[in-house]
């Protein structure tokens, strides 16, 4: 197809008949989440050890492909590869080129971004709108790379924020994205548990961790997240948990088990109300209700 | 009026021309506009058409006719007629069910001047898959009849609730239907009852599916190939803007979760859906979802409960079909003058040979091409948006 320029920045090749993973991790460092206010140094720790996850994917076949990514509430950037020239890096310590290669510019561009961060009272970290940047690089490598090879890629969400329902519809857009793409979504959660990431870890086929210590990071994400999808189910792995699929009322999110639903637009309300908030529809009301309803101030 | 309609609809090929002087090698002597990315420019100018419908017919209640007369038997499209229809339907079921999650279809076959039903009104992609696959075996028989089809299906549909919206899709092979009465009162009936109907031919235009369309408010198209045909069907797979007889109701819906008590092992029971049906799955198991009004089990959403009537279906399968009541903003095509360097979303490092790139009218970010059409057709989610707070709810309700 067209586009098949191969960006420079990404060394490894793609090898035509053979079989490409490709990691993005998708790594949570806005300031304002809870567990950083608490204790600053936890992005360092956390962050260390998704390098030396992120190396030994790429340590574990020559073709695998790597991408990170940095998450936050005004801006979601690609911190690895990332926009500027790779760094010039000469061997040290006997360590392959690549996997210093992907510190420095992890770390590089990482600094960059918070010094550049000034809100500090947002709390809310856009993972979906991340998710969704991920899934168009992912779009992309996959039509640029050669015919015959193929390429399995996943997305691994690292965050200690919590979730919101005010991002709920791109949730779910980036979730049957990813269904329909074949791309698997893992979420790592180190500070708090996260139902809607765990409906799209359930929906995509991948796996969801809240992690019990922080300070065994490293080895969650090796153990957990490392293998590929298809050696997963040889593996001990934690079990499913059942999701919550309830649905979320749109006038109080809240779940509900019986709910109504417009016939318009298929928003859920708990209660019956005549009008829809979403679409404006006015509704059908059975006949003494009718008289009722007009004392109440509809608010829009 | 129609006429203009359809010519429209592929003015976009007479666009094919112009296009190819872009084509040109790029440094590393690759075709840079591949026709891939023609078709796309294509594709482009279809989204743009499709924004600002804020009243759809969510409901659908489709009945798909098939032609199954010996004219099915052609070999126009390979290996034929009834073979190609039937896998290029089997796809266009999936998608139906994807993007319209809480809709239901019927499938209705004429042959040998008859009208017979294959599969009832139901919300099981799986089961329509099952039915038009054993029409493979099916004798092509005899002519069809239009008339007798229509009239099994308006029977079916008339009976359905006032906020359901009516569909129907013929695909017809044959030139000729042999009906036993007046045609027009079906479609006066049909039009009365708010039934829409769409017309795919296989051969050539015929002069009463044009006024079936045209009098009911749906398509008519006569394919020119295979991919003309799949690409007509899908179209199907949008739902309609809504019927005026339409009435808007706030439905009744239980969303079942799967209910699970930490530490003991849950009891074997049998599924509602399967009770009385002998093939596979029909097997006591543990788990499934309880409808929350009447504790009766099903394996599967969306059911309607058979022992109280509730609908059940999962939140999230509502969720799939929101993107059509809240589209994505369209963007806006621009001059590449160096604005940026990269595309926002997918990396992409822009080069002479990008030409035009585009911008979101809420966010301003700018993206190139190949992700203007994954967005917009896959997507549903800006992510220039969707990246920053000031943004990310905007971008749903520029439409509303
Ligand atoms: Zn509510
Ligand atoms: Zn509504
Ligand atoms: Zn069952
Ligand atoms: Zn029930
Ligand atoms: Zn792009
Ligand atoms: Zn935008």
């Amino acid at each position: 197809m067209n586009n098949l320029e191969i960006p420079a920045e990404t060394t490894p090749e793609f090898t035509s008949t053979s079989e490409t993973s490709l990691l993005v991790v998708i790594v949570d460092s806005n300031p304002s989440q809870k567990m950083l206010r608490d204790n600053p140094h936890v992005l360092t720790h956390c962050v260390d050890s998704v390098i030396a996850f992120a190396n030994s994917h790429l340590m574990q076949k020559a073709q695998n492909k790597l991408a990170v990514m940095a998450c936050h509430s005004k801006t979601s950037e690609f911190i690895y590869p990332g926009p500027n020239k790779p760094l010039d890096v000469r061997q040290i310590d006997g360590q392959y080129e690549v996997f210093t290669a992907v510190e420095k510019t992890i770390k590089h561009n990482l600094a960059k971004l918070l010094a550049n961060e000034k809100s500090t009272l947002v709390t809310e970290s856009l993972l979906a709108g991340a998710i969704a940047m991920a899934l168009c690089y992912i779009a992309r490598i996959q039509r640029t790379k050669p015919p015959g090879c193929r390429l399995n890629s996943r997305i691994l969400v690292v965050t200690g924020s919590g979730d919101s329902a005010s991002q709920y519809m791109n949730y779910m857009n980036v979730f049957f994205t990813a269904q329909k793409q074949g791309i698997v979504i893992d979420v790592c959660a180190l500070d708090q548990h996260l139902s809607l990431l765990q409906q799209g870890c359930d929906i995509t086929g991948g796996l969801y961790l809240k992690v019990p210590q922080l300070q065994g990071l490293l080895q969650y994400l090796l153990w957990v997240f490392l293998p590929e999808p298809p050696i997963r189910q040889k593996l001990v792995l934690p079990p499913p948990v059942k999701v919550d699929y309830r649905a979320a009322c749109f006038c109080h999110r809240e779940l509900i088990d019986i709910g109504y639903v417009c016939s318009v637009c298929l928003s859920i309300f708990c209660k019956f109300s005549p009008i829809c908030t979403t679409c404006h529809t006015v509704f059908k009301i059975p006949g003494p209700l009718a008289v009722k309803s007009k004392k109440k101030k509809i608010k829009l | 009026m129609v006429d203009e309609e359809e010519q429209k609809e592929y003015r976009w090929e007479t666009g094919y021309e112009k296009t190819w002087e872009a084509i040109k090698e790029d440094d590393d002597g690759f075709l840079e506009a591949s026709v891939a990315d023609i078709i796309q420019r294509a594709k482009r100018k279809r989204q743009a058409q499709k924004q600002g419908n804020s009243k759809l017919g969510m409901m659908r209640h489709l009945y798909v006719i098939l032609d199954c007369s010996d004219s099915m038997s052609s070999q126009d499209l390979k290996p034929t007629r009834l073979l190609c229809t039937v896998k290029i339907m089997e796809n266009f079921i999936e998608e139906f069910f994807d993007q319209n999650p809480i809709s239901q279809m019927g499938i209705i076959i004429m042959h040998n001047k008859r009208a017979e039903k294959i599969s009832d009104l139901a919300g099981n992609a799986r089961k329509h898959i099952k039915a038009i696959n054993n029409l493979k075996q099916t004798s092509l028989i005899g002519e069809p009849s239009l008339q007798n089809s229509l009239e099994m299906a308006l029977r079916a549909l008339k009976l359905l609730p006032s906020h359901a919206s009516r569909e129907i899709l013929v695909v017809m092979g044959s030139l000729t239907t042999c009906d036993p009465g007046d045609i027009n009162t079906t479609i006066l009936n049909l039009k009365s009852e708010g039934v829409r109907c769409s017309v795919i031919g296989l051969a050539a235009e015929v002069h009463v599916c044009r006024r079936l369309a045209n009098e009911t408010g749906g398509l008519y198209n006569v394919i020119l190939d295979d991919c003309h045909f799949k690409d007509l069907l899908y179209q199907q797979v949008d739902p309609p803007p809504a019927a005026l007889t339409l009435e808007s109701n706030l439905i009744k819906m239980g969303f079942p979760h799967q209910m699970s008590v930490e530490g003991t092992e849950e009891p074997l029971t049998m599924c509602m859906c399967h009770v009385d049906s002998t093939d596979e799955g029909s097997k006591l198991n543990t788990g499934g979802y309880y409808c929350p009004q009447c504790y009766s089990k099903y394996c599967e959403l969306p059911v309607e409960c058979r022992a109280c009537g509730l609908t059940l279906v999962s939140a999230p399968h509502l969720a799939r079909s929101y993107h059509h009541l809240f589209p994505a903003a369209n963007y806006d095509e621009i001059t590449y003058e160096n604005q940026t360097v990269i595309c926002f979303a997918c990396q992409k490092n822009f080069s002479e040979t990008d030409k035009q790139v585009y911008r979101c009218p809420n966010c301003t970010k700018i993206f190139c091409i190949n992700c203007d059409i994954f967005v917009h057709d896959i997507l549903h989610t800006c992510p220039g948006c969707a990246t920053n707070l000031s943004t990310f709810q905007i971008a749903h309700n520029t439409t509303q």
